[in-house]
């Protein structure tokens, strides 16, 4: 799970251009919207497409992804359990 | 006094019906032009959209174009309708009188560029479809067919593109600089949108069910509609038959987010205050308004909000006509425009097609009424970065127009002016936006957004009262990447930060929510002349008293891969970056 929650955190950096940041800076439980990290709505649509481009996986409603991208910890749960590749 | 503007002509290119009479009878019947696409060349057909009757082919055949000469379906579409609209109006020749073409699109030739892209990198074959690729050669291609028009330009502010294009076509006329307007828009369907939207994850599957609670999102659609607008005494002078007057409009900025709209409602809100105050009405005079209501979740939340905060207890009869046309982005204005005229003009109120579930707290739509008297009608066109517009057309002279003299004795002068040209420049950025902010700003926004908060702060103006952006060719940078994209990976997954970032007016939006400012905000892209228009309108808002200072900006960017298109057909020295942000301000 270590491993999955690093990959996560490097390929969202990527794709979201957090241009200054490391995975070091990305704590694995804190939230990644609002108070936290700050991500927004743009940013969920993002993920998605991550998560459908790494791992075969097709969230079909932003709505889904509220409860899924809480945090780096929920993520890499939910990845492990859907993934298809 | 103020003149008078009226509609003397109309024409209308949509998925149901490419005349006035065809678009009447599918209105009255209830028949919606929304269902699988026919002919745009895409995998999508999981999605509905509202796709106009007719191959581009069909379109070349009726205007007498040669079948081999590639013509955007944008372009066939837009002449289409500028056709019906000066023959109707019977405009055909000068006579000594300014004839302007104010046109709004945003796709421009995107389809002839989508379809050929891989190609330019191979051989020259196709290579003569990038010169008609950017927004302004879409509008000067149709005003050619005609030989007519003194002068022609576009507007891009997205979905309210040709709602812009009509309240500029009265201004221009309301200041003596045009005789006669033919004022509308045209958009073809591309995988490049389509997919774009997809990626926003905002398109319905199902048949769009706007103001609906279980509504689900929009279907694109396509089309062209342009209206005659001329002053009342010289209508009546040529003996031109009045259909109507454009009575009132209102342009504001939401000035919230790229693709979202506020939760308040604030830039529609203020768009539609500001077109009952300039057509001298007041809410309970306004006997239908055609919502923009796309069908969204957001829209429709915000536009009801707004709509309550406008209308109160009084609140007229309201639907969407997206459920008959879909939603035709750039030409969706003049399309319902057009749609509200033949409403007026046949006594009947369009139904909302697919309404069944309120949405708790929201606006209830009108499921349509037949045999009533339409007096005010009223418009709204709302765009991406919160670009939105509300137009007023009335049955009769509205007697208390809001009188916006424009006064000889104000002066504009240039506070302020900063040019950007060396990409280097732009680490200064870090300075005026906060990291989080500008992680996702392309190349163009961050020398649009630098240059503009340097000549505010010269200027000493915090928040402008007008923005005003001119760029020939938008977020090119984003444009390719995308179109790249569409080339080396399909139909799939295109990145939503590029789509959101690929819009020409997505520059004055970023600068208007980094400002906070809710004024007048328009983008011109009409190729060299962009600039040109941007200062006549400030010129225009200053001179009447609507606006003591506007931001003008020319922002345009170039990418390796454009460069090498545009050298091997002629022209070179590009710049990669140029921005020039000017404040200018009132000197009474």
């Amino acid at each position: 799970m270590e491993e999955l929650e690093l990959e996560l955190k490097q390929e969202i950096i990527k794709v979201l251009n957090l241009e200054d940041m490391t995975p070091d800076d990305i704590e694995t439980d804190a939230p990644l919207f609002g108070e936290g990290l700050g991500l927004d709505s743009i940013d969920v649509l993002e993920i998605i497409v991550l998560l459908e481009k790494k791992y075969g996986i097709k969230l079909a409603n932003p709505a889904e992804g509220k409860g899924i991208f809480k945090s780096i910890a929920t993520i890499a749960d939910y990845v492990s359990k859907n993934r298809k590749k | 006094m103020r003149k008078n503007i009226v509609i003397t002509g109309a024409g209308i290119v949509s998925a149901i019906g490419c005349s006035k009479g065809e678009v009447t009878r599918s209105l009255l019947e209830r028949r919606t032009g929304i269902g699988e696409m026919q002919y745009l060349e895409s995998v999508h057909h999981e999605l509905p959209v509202g796709e106009v009757k007719m191959s581009s082919e069909e379109m070349k055949r009726r205007l007498g174009i040669d079948a081999a000469k590639e013509v955007s379906r944008t372009v066939l579409m837009g002449m289409m309708a500028v056709e019906q609209a000066l023959k109707e109006a019977r405009v055909e020749r000068k006579d000594g009188r300014r004839i302007l073409l104010v046109s709004g699109t945003t796709v421009g030739g995107m389809d002839l560029t989508e379809r050929y892209y891989g190609s330019f990198f191979e051989s020259d074959e196709h290579l003569d479809c990038m010169k008609t690729h950017d927004c302004g050669s879409s509008t000067q291609q149709i005003a050619e067919r005609f030989r007519l028009f003194d002068d022609s330009t576009t507007l891009s502010t997205a979905c309210s593109s040709s709602a812009n294009a009509l309240m500029l076509g009265a201004r221009l006329i309301e200041t003596g600089q045009a005789d006669i307007v033919v004022a509308g828009g045209t958009e073809a369907l591309t995988r490049f949108h389509l997919n774009g939207f997809n990626a926003l994850m905002i398109l319905d599957r199902q048949q769009c069910r706007p103001f609906d609670a279980t509504r689900a999102g929009l279907n694109l659609g396509e089309g062209a509609a342009y209206v005659v607008l001329e002053s009342e005494t010289a209508a009546r002078e040529r003996g031109a038959e009045i259909q109507a007057w454009f009575s009132g409009s209102g342009n504001a900025c939401d000035a919230f987010h790229q693709t979202a709209s506020s939760d308040n409602g604030e830039g529609a809100c203020l768009a539609m205050k500001e077109a009952l105050e300039s057509a001298g009405l007041s809410p309970k005079d306004i006997d239908y308004v055609n919502a923009h209501g796309t069908g969204t979740p957001n829209n429709d939340l915000s536009e009801g909000v707004a709509l309550q905060r406008v209308f109160g207890t009084e609140m007229p009869p309201v639907s969407s006509t997206k459920s008959f046309t879909g939603h035709a982005t750039s030409a969706s204005g003049s399309i319902e425009t057009v749609i509200c005229l033949l409403a007026m003009q046949q006594g009947f109120i369009p139904a909302n097609l697919g309404w069944q579930h309120p949405i708790e707290g929201g606006i209830t739509p009108t499921l349509g009424q037949e045999g009533c008297r339409l007096r005010h009608i009223m418009c709204n066109s709302f765009g991406f970065g919160g670009n939105d517009t509300s137009l007023i057309l009335s049955a009769e002279a509205p007697l208390g127009r809001k009188e916006t003299v424009a006064n000889e004795e104000r002066t504009v002068e240039v506070a302020a002016r900063v040019e950007i040209t060396d990409e280097a420049a732009l680490t200064e950025i870090k300075n005026y936006v906060k990291p989080m902010e500008a992680r996702r700003l392309g190349r163009i926004l961050k020398s649009a957004l630098l240059s503009s908060l340097k000549a505010l702060e010269e200027a000493g103006v915090e928040t402008p009262d007008a923005i005003i952006t001119a760029t020939s060719l938008g977020c090119l940078e984003n444009s390719v990447q995308l179109l790249n994209q569409l080339r080396d990976e399909g139909e799939q997954g295109l990145k939503p930060t590029w789509f959101m970032q690929s819009t020409h007016n997505t520059i004055g939006s970023a600068v208007a929510i980094h400002t906070g400012c809710h004024g007048y905000n328009a983008t011109y892209t009409h190729g060299e002349d962009s600039l040109k228009w941007a200062l006549a309108d400030a010129e225009m808002l200053i001179r009447s008293g609507r606006a003591r200072s506007v931001l003008v900006g020319l922002h345009d960017e170039t990418t390796p891969e454009f460069c090498d298109i545009m050298s091997r057909l002629g022209k070179r020295d590009l710049k990669p970056l140029h921005s020039i942000a000017m404040v200018l301000t009132c000197g009474e």
